[in-house]
């Protein structure tokens, strides 16, 4: 027992700085790698694997046809255009847009391409292309406040909104006097904030205003005014350091879709798409979209209860084994899990372990849940064991039984009894908890209602269609596990 | 009576911290002995009971199991011993998670292999014997005090032990209970069954046990027959137990 314990530590330690290693290691790494393999990487694999947010038309956006999804728009037509010019397929990978750097930092994908301004700051951790598109600096805001806000002067001491991250709120932030800058992660957000007036104007892409002043008849653009570097306000694709070969291959096309003006043409592509998108707005109409957000949502909470209470019960017994090391790490791990975010978990899960394994996103979102749940399950397991009198454990080992079968017949069973409450409180947490995975790009619940959102600009009825959804969902299983509860009401 | 002694008590001590429970006890079963220890409550008689199978772990002195010191017993030997030496508990403790047949067959299906008809067949017999074949089928928390105890008597016989031990076992019923587990009780004394009692019952005492174990203060003070000790007990302890008892 010891030993192994022992060999337990040794495997753990090993892991960790192996970890450490590859994280500290891998800049310098890249930067003395002396053979740019990048394009060559690609064209061996036949495919190249695009990130992508597709929240944001006309860049990039889902359409649904014969109740299939797909990701249509610009950047996508440009990327299909590179991608014949390498000779290669296209592989489109969607995430949240804070992901989509970091998917080609880690090697997740080939290639970033989601609307994204090539900023210095960005230009420090990511290479990048030449500018493909540069549509220009705007700013939403009510049809009503047209008279009030006529240029940017006028929106000196405002709120003004922008995406987190982005080159419109870092400019809102230095190039307008006295404005206090709202930062949120989606778009669509930021319009409700804007019609609901918690914010006066939104920074936003000239291309995304026309769409949304196309769609809603309550809003109005103006121009930006901004005095800008050209190299930084265009949109360009990002590579992962050192990959000049690729770059210089996808400049290429690049030049030549430029030359042909093929853009225009990719645009009114994507206008055609955007106007089935808001031909029928109505929530019914998308009712695919949240079917498939149902379906993963569920298979992540089913998978991931089932290995977070497997995980939970060995965590638990590692607790209350004799073996010292057995108990340190149980209680390590619990502590550590229940002391950082899931949301960080779910990106280290993803991205760090990525640089070893390469674990697709619904594995990698699922593996987070139950390592997250499986350290709260190991608490309830724990106290339900300490719940069971000590007489049914002295008893069951005066009739010569051992250890495990006292467990596992005697003190497990009533523990399960007296937990249940705690543990179906976990299990509802749990499916709610899981949407957190939709910043890693699976298709859960709350991922395909910010495409639902992003498709309709319709910014609360999905959110309020979702609400019900999770709702019906917990209300179900609730009942269930109260059902449970009933039938174990015997024993004792 | 054979002439090895079962189990035999040496020197025994055991402590919790700094409070000594046990002082010194010397003391010899023989097989087919019943033996009941009285004494006024914290003289120890529990806690040396429950070192009789090992549930607790004496703090010096030995407790030889047929010659053989209980405390170097390796898992598997105490298993054994366990096997062989059945304990009866103040409060039954039963497994409320399992039907009252099922706790009479999870040992011997887990512990003796035995197979679930046999199981089955030996435990439908024992609550026949001890008048409870009826309730085979029912959760615990619906029988009565004293039918519980008939059963936890019948789940430690499932095991075929060689001895019984008796944790206070009648301390927990209602008055009108009692009798229906002492009767259980009588008459496997009866059988030839080895027992070691710990009891408030003196009428049971004097009647079954053929010697009675007086404790007080953590020491083994005096054992004798049952008539000698109630009727003429020699040490002053004694004397004044007896004498509080037989007024009140």
């Amino acid at each position: 027992m010891k030993v192994k314990g022992r060999n337990v530590l040794l495997t753990i330690m090993t892991l960790c700085l192996s970890l450490l290693f590859l994280f500290t290691v891998q800049p310098t790494h890249h930067t003395v790698y002396a053979a740019d393999d990048s394009l060559q990487k690609i064209k061996d694999r036949g495919k190249i694997v695009m990130a992508t947010s597709p929240d944001y038309p006309p860049y990039e956006f889902q359409v649904s046809k014969n109740g299939k999804s797909r990701i249509v728009g610009m950047d996508v037509d440009i990327m299909k255009q590179v991608a014949k010019d390498l000779g290669v397929k296209l592989e489109i990978k969607s995430m949240s847009y804070d992901s989509v750097l970091v998917a080609v930092e880690t090697g997740k994908a080939d290639v970033a391409m989601s609307g994204i301004n090539p900023t210095a700051k960005r230009r420090q951790s990511v290479d990048f292309s030449e500018i493909y598109y540069n549509g220009g600096q705007s700013f939403l805001i009510n049809k009503t406040d047209v008279g009030k806000y006529k240029n940017k002067a006028a929106l000196a001491h405002k709120k003004i909104g922008a995406q987190t991250g982005t080159l419109q709120y870092n400019l809102a932030k230095s190039k307008i006097p006295g404005a206090t800058v709202k930062g949120m992660d989606k778009n669509t957000d930021l319009v409700l904030a804007l019609k609901t007036h918690k914010i006066d104007a939104l920074g936003i892409e000239t291309p995304s205003a026309e769409a949304y002043v196309k769609n809603d008849h309550d809003l109005a653009m103006i121009k930006s005014g901004y005095k800008l570097n050209k190299n930084e306000t265009g949109s360009a694709m990002a590579f992962k350091k050192g990959s000049g070969t690729l770059a210089a291959a996808v400049n290429k096309s690049i030049d030549k879709i430029k030359a042909k003006h093929l853009t225009t043409q990719y645009l009114a592509d994507a206008g055609k798409y955007m106007k089935v998108n808001t031909n029928n707005t109505s929530m019914f109409h998308y009712w695919t979209y949240f079917a498939k957000g149902i379906e993963y949502t569920l298979i992540i909470s089913a998978i991931s209860v089932v290995l977070g209470v497997l995980l939970g019960t060995i965590l638990a017994l590692m607790r209350f084994s004799r073996s010292k090391i057995l108990k340190a790490i149980s209680v390590a791990y619990v502590e550590f899990v229940r002391g950082t975010p899931l949301m960080v978990q779910v990106m280290f899960v993803y991205f760090g372990i990525g640089i070893i394994v390469n674990l697709p996103a619904l594995l990698s979102g699922i593996i987070a849940v139950s390592l997250n749940s499986g350290a709260y399950v190991e608490e309830i397991i724990r106290g339900g064991i300490n719940s069971v009198d000590k007489g049914q454990t002295e008893a069951s080992a005066s009739l010569g039984l051992a250890k495990g079968d006292t467990m596992r017949f005697v003190v497990l069973p009533q523990a399960l009894k007296n937990i249940w409450p705690a543990l179906g409180n976990e299990f509802v947490s749990l499916i709610k908890e899981s949407s957190i995975v939709s910043i890693i790009g699976v298709t859960d619940l709350i991922y395909q209602l910010n495409i639902v959102r992003a498709d309709t600009y319709r910014g609360v009825m999905p959110v309020f269609v979702a609400m019900i959804i999770y709702f019906v969902i917990t209300f179900i299983l609730t009942r269930v596990l109260n059902y449970a509860e009933g039938r174990m009401k015997h024993a004792r | 009576m054979q002439d090895k002694p079962l189990v035999e008590v040496k020197k025994l001590k055991k402590s919790y911290g700094d409070t000594e429970v046990l002082k010194e006890i010397n003391g010899t079963v023989m097989p087919g002995q019943v033996i009941c220890v009285i004494g006024p409550s914290g003289a120890g008689k529990s806690t040396f009971l429950r070192c009789l199978n090992m549930l607790e772990t004496p703090t010096a002195g030995q407790v030889l199991f047929e010659g053989k010191d209980t405390q170097k017993f390796s898992e598997e030997e105490l298993t054994t011993l366990r096997e062989r030496m059945g304990m009866v508990f103040q409060s039954f403790n039963l497994f409320p998670n399992l039907t009252v047949l099922e706790n009479l067959k999870l040992a011997p299906i887990r512990v003796k292999k035995m197979s679930d008809k046999d199981a089955e067949e030996k435990a439908l017999a024992l609550l026949k014997r001890v008048g409870l074949d009826e309730k085979a089928n029912v959760y615990p928390s619906s029988l009565s005090g004293g039918q519980a105890q008939r059963v936890a008597i019948a789940r430690a016989l499932a095991m075929d032990p060689e001895c019984l031990l008796f944790d206070e076992p009648t301390s927990a019923l209602d008055p009108e209970m009692v009798g229906e587990v002492l009767a259980v009780m009588k008459e496997l004394a009866e059988d030839g069954m080895t027992m070691v009692v710990v009891t408030h019952e003196m009428g049971f005492a004097r009647e079954v046990a053929n010697e009675v174990w007086f404790m007080a203060d953590g020491y083994l003070l005096e054992k004798n027959k049952p008539d000698e000790i109630f009727s003429n007990p020699q040490n002053a302890r004694t004397k004044d137990f007896i004498s509080k008892i037989i007024n009140s």
